[in-house]
């Protein structure tokens, strides 16, 4: 909110620190100051007013009794007395008193509209508004000096001297000051006369009943509405005033008088009015209220002991009239405070103006317990760390997906829709990981040759799950994307898995795709992405995928790790190479050659592949290195070919299969 | 004159040469002018006369000898450092990168945060994305009219039902629902931090985006104050900025919290003179903070009369922007491998 700084300072006899440095006080005891800009021989300052302090600094007023407090300086401003008496020519109506628990209406008479003098229109204008007329420029001057929004009606144009404030009737219309139309319901407060509304109440004036030109009659509104009704028909008709932004923070019902008699005063001065008399509905005087700060709960809060006498003079100066009893303050909050409502409240008042930078930090004391380890958040880190050095780069995509990548990638069902998507990009909740990673290559293939990348993220499914995913992505070959698989399920604990073939679920999976299988549990799929679905998104690479559910996988994950004695003994190392029908795979081979092999193989590696011209056209060849070793003893000659000659006969008795010994 | 013995001596010292330099200055002292074998000669026309010619002999045997030492030992040489040169190589080649890949920053950035607060005690836990109204505002004590609950702010769910308004689900607009929910479930002490995804519905630019990160803390006993949170939050900026930097704390509010501030740090990129990052004023805003309103305490079934202490929370991006220079947000959700392979 805009303040002027040479208005601020009129209120104090001395003249108050450079705007900088007033700023920097503000800053450290009141709110945040956004901008200080030189305007003239003024200067502005941009004050962030939350809404905690709205109710009575949405004015300069109010943000002159900070500095005073803050500054320990007395604010000079006359105390408004008055002495009008109660007219009994105009009548005031209120329909229901809660929301509207206050209105004064005042009437001035003889009025001259014209100039407004010119200290009133350099501070609006320093406050972005522009000047109309004296009876405008006016209203709108008490506005930003007291936060009190005022309107003035011309008295010739109400209907039978009554102003009613009433719900508007379904379908009733009013035109604005601006011009714009607007067709009402129930929920909408308006000002009226026995004709028509004449104001929409504390938001707009209508059109009919504004003072113009040759206006000599004032009806002066200075009203205290609801503020939540205010709120709602402000958001509901997109019409926000200087009014309404006051109002809709719940204004002091007492400032609505000061403020109208402050402004008929204004009015004699600069438009030659004489007030008549006014008409103050206020069924229901608000009072201040009471409160009481335990010294105690101070010190043990702020983590600081503050002299009692310094307590009482910050409360003193906040205006809440303390009184010590022994250990604790009774205060007196004023009407216009309503955010002081605890004692929790009374304690950031003494503390924000004592200042927070005089409260030493302190250790808290604690017992020497350590944190628990949160393993969800180990094994995601752990997993993390492996990918990284087997040449990972770990993205992060955005949790949504538009309609076209919800039908691209066939997922039809039960995904969770935003109500208010931030754009139709964002309309869904992901289901998986996979289409943001497909994304990053297609961004990425121009600029990199291989891309490996993966994500750790929620994916939100039916019934509103969110469930954690590993997803990640190769386009170099499958065997080395499986190959990181293993090294994953190693260094997390998890054990071998086994890879079964299934069908695949999606269109955007190639045929060959499996699971991921440890311990009977499927963890996860790999697979390689459809050519024709890549060539569809217009990307070149090719993409081995695969993706874990992180859940289960932390469920498997373990820490445990035994030491298995090594062998004394010599390994022995044999190589073979096997001519097989192409539908046998290569799980299937080997265990065959293992089970021959018994406890003396204690491993086989494939090192060669070769499906090609020099072999028949329906076989492949698949070259393996065996390792024997024993345990107790080192292996002769002899039975290690005898070993062999045993996992070759078996091999050889499967029809069709052919060993070519090396 | 032993004759003999210098033979000796020179092939010895020959043999430990190891460079064409030293054998040249060999050279010059056994067979350069003046050297030991001149003066051998030398000597020669001073022995009686009939030991000459044998001394004579012996001589030019010696002359010989060492003469074919010197060459033996150059070229030997020589071949050494032909070898040499054939094994040796650029070592100003550029070196070859082996492919180790890069963890994003965010999680680095919450990785040392979570570890910081680890070693202070506190455990990290976590919380849902999907909110209901009451976890994500009215526990926290949100006004019912509060702005936060508007749709322009808040994401909500599509749901047929027409629920309570408190039962209305959402993406979560902040990690401050894990305080309630651990709360309902713990006794204190509290001593927590929640690291997690939090969305808004933003236009998004450089410095807004509808997903982003948040580090909530919650520490609850019955005395914790303000000049205890002063000292961990210090104590955290210290570490993770890994420098002195000051933290001032500023009054602010927050329905969650009663007092609430807000806490700056001492600009790191421009030390205060005066930077963009900083906006000139030569501190940065890195996080809320307040002591734990006594309506969340009762939301969450404490009694605010046994139990108090302070919660804070923190934009992770912007720490992260701050930590190492980036200037948009957009940067960390692209999946642009030119961004990722700096971090």
């Amino acid at each position: 909110m805009k303040f002027s700084y040479n208005w601020l300072n009129s209120f104090f006899k001395e003249d108050l620190p450079q705007p900088e440095k007033l700023a920097e006080k503000l800053m450290m005891h009141f709110f945040e100051v956004e901008g200080v800009e030189k305007k003239g021989d003024d200067f502005l300052l941009d004050i962030d007013i939350l809404p905690s302090r709205a109710s009575d600094c949405f004015s300069h007023l109010g943000v002159a009794g900070e500095i005073a407090v803050i500054l320990e300086k007395k604010v000079n401003f006359p105390e408004i007395e008055s002495d009008d008496g109660d007219l009994e020519s105009v009548k005031v109506e209120v329909e229901n008193n809660h929301l509207c628990p206050r209105y004064v209406l005042r009437v001035i008479d003889g009025i001259k509209v014209g100039e407004t003098p010119e200290f009133i229109k350099k501070r609006l204008e320093i406050c972005g508004l522009q000047s109309v007329n004296n009876i405008v420029d006016i209203t709108n001057y008490v506005m930003l000096e007291m936060g009190q929004p005022l309107h003035s009606f011309d008295g010739e144009k109400i209907a039978e001297d009554k102003i009613i404030v009433r719900n508007a009737e379904p379908g009733e219309k009013i035109e604005t000051l601006d011009d714009d139309k607007y067709k009402l319901d129930e929920s909408v407060l308006v000002i009226a006369d026995e004709e028509k509304p004449i104001g929409i109440a504390g938001i707009k004036g209508g059109k009919g009943s504004e003072v113009e030109e040759e206006t000599s009659l004032i009806y002066l509104e200075a009203a205290n509405f609801e503020a939540k009704t205010i709120r709602r028909t402000s958001k509901k008709l997109k019409l926000r005033t200087d009014a309404s932004a006051r109002f809709e923070q719940g204004l002091d019902p007492e400032l609505a008088e000061k403020a109208s008699k402050r402004a008929a005063q204004l009015f004699e001065e600069y438009a030659g009015g004489k007030t008549v008399g006014r008409v103050d509905f206020y069924p229901q005087k608000r009072k201040p209220g009471k409160l009481k700060l335990s010294l105690s709960n101070l010190k043990s809060v702020l983590g600081t002991d503050i002299d009692k006498a310094r307590v009482k003079s910050i409360l003193k100066r906040l205006r809440l009239n303390p009184k010590v009893e022994n250990d604790s303050v009774k205060v007196t909050v004023p009407t216009g405070r309503n955010d002081l409502q605890l004692e929790e409240d009374l304690i950031e008042e003494v503390g924000r103006v004592y200042g927070y930078e005089n409260i030493d930090p302190k250790v808290p004391r604690a017992a020497l317990t350590g944190p628990e380890t949160n393993y969800d958040i180990f094994w995601e880190d752990r997993a993390r760390d492996v990918f990284k050095s087997l040449g990972y780069n770990e993205v992060y995509n955005y949790s949504f997906i538009n309609v076209k990548t919800k039908k691209l990638f066939g997922f039809n069902d039960n995904l969770i829709e935003m109500e208010n998507p931030v754009s139709k990009e964002y309309q869904f909740l992901r289901p998986s990981l996979i289409p943001g990673l497909i994304k990053n290559v297609k961004d990425n293939e121009k600029k990199f040759r291989n891309i490996n990348i993966f994500e750790i993220g929620k994916v939100f499914g039916k019934e509103n799950e969110e469930k954690r995913k590993l997803s990640g992505l190769k386009t170099t070959d499958f065997r080395d994307l499986k190959g990181d698989m293993d090294v994953l399920l190693e260094r997390l604990g998890v054990g071998k898995a086994s890879y079964k073939t299934i069908k695949n679920k999606k269109s955007f999976w190639s045929p060959e795709l499996a699971e991921i299988k440890v311990k009977q549990e499927t963890v996860g799929l790999v697979g390689k992405i459809s050519k024709d679905f890549l060539k569809g998104m217009k990307i070149e690479s090719q993409i081995f995928l695969f993706q874990i559910d992180m859940d289960q996988l932390a469920a498997l994950a373990s820490e445990k790790k035994q030491y298995e004695r090594i062998s004394r003994f010599p390994t022995a190392v044999r190589d073979l190479s096997a001519l097989v029908p192409k539908r046998i795979n290569y799980e299937e081979f080997v265990s065959v050659a293992e089970n021959a092999g018994g406890e003396l193989l204690v491993d086989v590696d494939l090192f060669d592949l070769y499906e090609g011209e020099k072999i028949p056209e329906e076989k492949k060849n698949f070259g393996i290195r065996l390792f024997f070793q024993a345990e107790d003893k080192t292996l002769s000659k002899e039975e290690i070919n005898e070993l062999l000659e045993k996992i070759i006969s078996t091999l050889e008795k499967k029809s069709g299969w052919e060993v070519r010994k090396k | 004159m032993d004759i003999e013995k210098i033979e000796k001596k020179a092939l010895s010292e020959l043999e430990k040469l190891d460079s064409l330099d030293e054998v040249k200055k060999f050279e010059k002292k056994y067979l350069g002018n003046g050297g030991k074998v001149s003066e051998v000669f030398k000597s020669i026309s001073k022995a009686p006369e009939k030991k000459r010619a044998d001394l004579g002999k012996k001589a030019n045997s010696l002359k010989n000898r060492l003469g074919k030492g010197i060459e033996r030992k150059q070229k030997e040489l020589r071949e050494s450092a032909k070898k040499e040169m054939k094994r040796s190589f650029d070592v100003t080649l550029p070196g070859k990168e082996t492919g180790l890949g890069h963890i994003h920053p965010l999680t680095s950035v919450l990785r040392s945060l979570c570890n910081i607060f680890e070693g202070m005690g506190f455990s990290v836990v976590r919380g849902p994305d999907i909110e209901n109204s009451w976890y994500n505002f009215d526990a926290l004590n949100f006004p019912k009219e509060h702005p936060a609950r508007d749709m322009q702010d808040t994401l909500f769910i599509k749901q047929e039902e027409d629920l309570p308004s408190e039962e209305r689900l959402l993406m979560r607009t902040h990690t401050s629902p894990v305080q309630i929910r651990y709360m309902e479930k713990n006794q204190p002490p509290v001593k927590i931090v929640v690291p997690g995804r939090v969305y808004r519905n933003e236009t998004t630019d450089a410095s807004h985006e509808i997903n982003f990160y948040q580090l909530e803390g919650l520490m609850v006993d019955r005395e914790i104050s303000v000049a205890n949170f002063k000292a961990v939050i210090t104590s955290l900026i210290d570490k993770f900025f890994t420098g002195d930097v000051d933290v001032r704390l500023r009054p602010s509010f927050f329905p969650f919290t009663e007092p609430s501030f807000e806490v700056d740090m001492s600009c790191t990129v421009c030390n205060q003179e005066g930077c963009s990052v900083c906006s000139q004023t030569g501190w940065i805003e890195v996080l809320g903070a307040g002591m734990v309103h006594p309506n969340v305490l009762k939301n969450s079934g404490l009694n605010p009369k046994n139990w108090q202490g302070f919660a804070f929370g923190m934009g992770i991006d912007r720490m992260a922007m701050i930590k190492y220079g980036i200037e948009d947000v957009r940067l960390f959700y692209s999946g642009d491998l030119r961004f990722l392979n700096q971090f």
